[in-house]
């Protein structure tokens, strides 16, 4: 297990040194922070939320999102160079690996979290107690666990020109149908019933309850645990009709 | 100079043999890539595998690491299956290219597969062992070819194994560099560690091998050393009108291997052509029209597959 461990830790420090991955997962979350906070950071919501806050917790999940799908996807890049032929030389199980795969992405989300949150306190002003600043950022790094899951697959189905387009699209679909970029209370009905069936939302959603003193919704963990067991089956199948090449 | 670890110490191995490949097979579909491999190589040697593109080199060594399932027939690494050997870490191996993870330094590279390993040796002595100490911050999508080749030699040295294996090492190397590597390998077998690498150049395969095993079509069809096979494999052919003579008695000249008849003029099949020549002259002086042409590799290879084969080495 401890080898595990050492192999995570090892690969999500490469993946922090990626440049690219900077660019797209915690500089672009936070730029776009930054811009519609200075839009409409001065708002309140109707809960009494401050939007600075709001937009701080919708930019931060986008960004950890997209980190959390595209470490698992890398998986698809992994397969094909032959690396995982190189790591089947080594000590580490299959379940070993899976593991350390899905602790990866969860490692990777929190710069986004972490840089984003920090933006949300120096220039948005979001103002909150030091316990809700905690359970807001870990309630949003757990509701990333879907996330992980889903990057997997594609990484365990995708070929190698796919898998980035792929990622790509589904993530941008979560993005906006779950209301990251634009509240969902400005959707149209049949599209809010969309969402709330979206992990996405949901993933917000249990990040922002701290912020209005409101216990976290018990539909959000449903709904993400749902979708969490459902990817994981499927996860199962498409790591098998890879091949089970680990 | 490689100093042992004190954990590593060299055990002696149960049936005594580095590797045992026992009557192995395998077909993809309806292409039979190995047909019926017996092998043993003992501990401390340096086997080539020499072998044409096609011959079942990469589907043989799959198979000893425990990449590949054979379709009939038993691999042993130190005595256990092979995914026991690597997982012990006792296997380094270098696979043919493409193996290398995009868009990651080097060092990270190596320290990735170093802390997989049960006993590996520092990162950093075997990137210096690779000759790739100087690349550690380099990315690996910025390497040469044959940068990137010794960077999947200093994976496969990190576990610190009793056993390499390399599959086509010196793919895309240059000669310089390929001379190091060679001899940087022959150093890693001086304290009886067992060295196999797959190759398609005979020179080399002769350089730096103590024991060379041909393989073509899928079966070892020649077991010596390197300048037994290279006698085989490599020969000549002497081609002259001798008038008045036949195949049979130009079958008795030195160095002739075999003869034949082509109209009038006579195919000598050498494995001394200098000295055929000599003798054909001494005791042939009408002899004309003379030729000498150098064999092709893979020609011989082929023939190799028809005759019969050498056996230069005890098993």
């Amino acid at each position: 297990m401890s080898m595990a461990l050492s192999y995570t830790l090892i690969s999500a420090r490469s993946t922090l040194r990626n440049g690219r991955y900077l660019v797209f997962t915690v500089a672009l979350p936070l730029v776009l922070y930054l811009m519609f906070n200075s839009l409409y950071g001065n708002d309140t919501t109707d809960n009494g939320l401050n939007v600075a806050a709001y937009l701080m917790v919708s930019m931060a999940a986008y960004g950890a999102m997209g980190a959390t799908i595209t470490a698992g996807a890398r998986i698809a890049i992994e397969r094909q160079v032959g690396w995982n032929r190189q790591l089947r030389l080594t000590a580490l199980s299959p379940q070993g690996y899976m593991v350390a795969k899905a602790a990866i992405a969860m490692l990777v989300a929190i710069p986004a979290i972490v840089l984003v949150f920090a933006a949300g306190a120096v220039v948005g002003h979001a103002q909150m107690s030091i316990a809700q600043w905690f359970e807001s950022g870990i309630a949003l790094w757990l509701g990333l666990i879907p996330y992980a899951v889903l990057g997997m697959i594609i990484g365990f189905v995708a070929t190698i020109d796919a898998a980035q387009p792929l990622t790509m699209i589904v993530y941008l679909t979560l993005s906006i149908l779950g209301g990251l970029w634009f509240p969902v209370e400005q959707f149209p009905t049949f599209m809010q019933h969309v969402a709330k069936a979206l992990p996405s939302y949901w993933t917000a959603e249990i990040a922002r309850a701290p912020l209005t003193h409101s216990s976290i919704p018990l539909a959000g963990v449903l709904v993400l645990a749902a979708w969490t067991i459902g990817l994981t089956v499927v996860g199962m199948a498409a790591y098998r009709r890879s091949g089970a090449r680990v | 100079m490689i100093e042992r670890a004190p954990h590593a110490t060299r055990q002696p191995v149960p049936d005594g043999a580095a590797v045992r490949l026992t009557g192995l097979r395998k077909s993809f579909g309806h292409i039979d890539a190995v047909r019926g491999v017996d092998l043993t190589i003992v501990p401390g040697e340096v086997v080539a595998f020499l072998g044409p593109n096609g011959a079942g080199k990469s589907t043989t060594i799959d198979m000893l690491l425990g990449l590949t399932k054979p379709d009939a027939g038993t691999v042993a690494v130190f005595g256990t299956d092979p995914s026991s050997a690597v997982r012990a870490g006792k296997v380094g191996a270098m696979l043919q290219a493409g193996a290398l993870l995009p868009d990651v330094t080097v060092c990270d590279l190596v320290q990735t597969i170093s802390v997989l390993h049960r006993h590996p040796m520092p990162a950093g002595r075997a990137m210096e062992l690779a000759g790739v100490a100087d690349l550690a911050k380099q990315r690996t999508n910025k390497l040469s070819g044959g940068q990137a080749q010794r960077v999947r030699y200093a994976l496969a040295l990190v576990s610190d194994p009793d056993l390499l294996v390399l599959d086509e090492p010196t793919v895309g190397m240059d000669v310089e560099v390929r001379r190091a590597f060679c001899t940087s390998m022959r150093q890693f077998t001086a304290q009886g560690r067992t060295v196999m690498f797959a190759t398609h150049y005979l020179e080399e395969a002769d350089d730096f091998a103590d024991r060379v095993v041909v393989l073509a079509q899928g079966r070892i069809v020649a077991d010596g050393t390197g300048a037994q096979i290279k006698s085989t494999v490599a020969g000549r052919t002497l081609s002259a009108v001798v008038p008045g003579v036949g195949p049979d008695v130009l079958g008795l000249l030195a160095g002739v291997q075999h003869v034949e008849a082509r109209g009038p003029r006579m195919s000598m099949h050498c494995t001394d052509s200098d000295a055929a020549v000599r003798d054909l002259l001494a005791r042939f002086p009408n002899a004309r029209d003379i030729e000498i042409t150098a064999g092709n590799l893979e020609d011989a290879f082929l023939e190799l597959t028809h005759s019969t084969t050498i056996e230069g080495h005890a098993s």
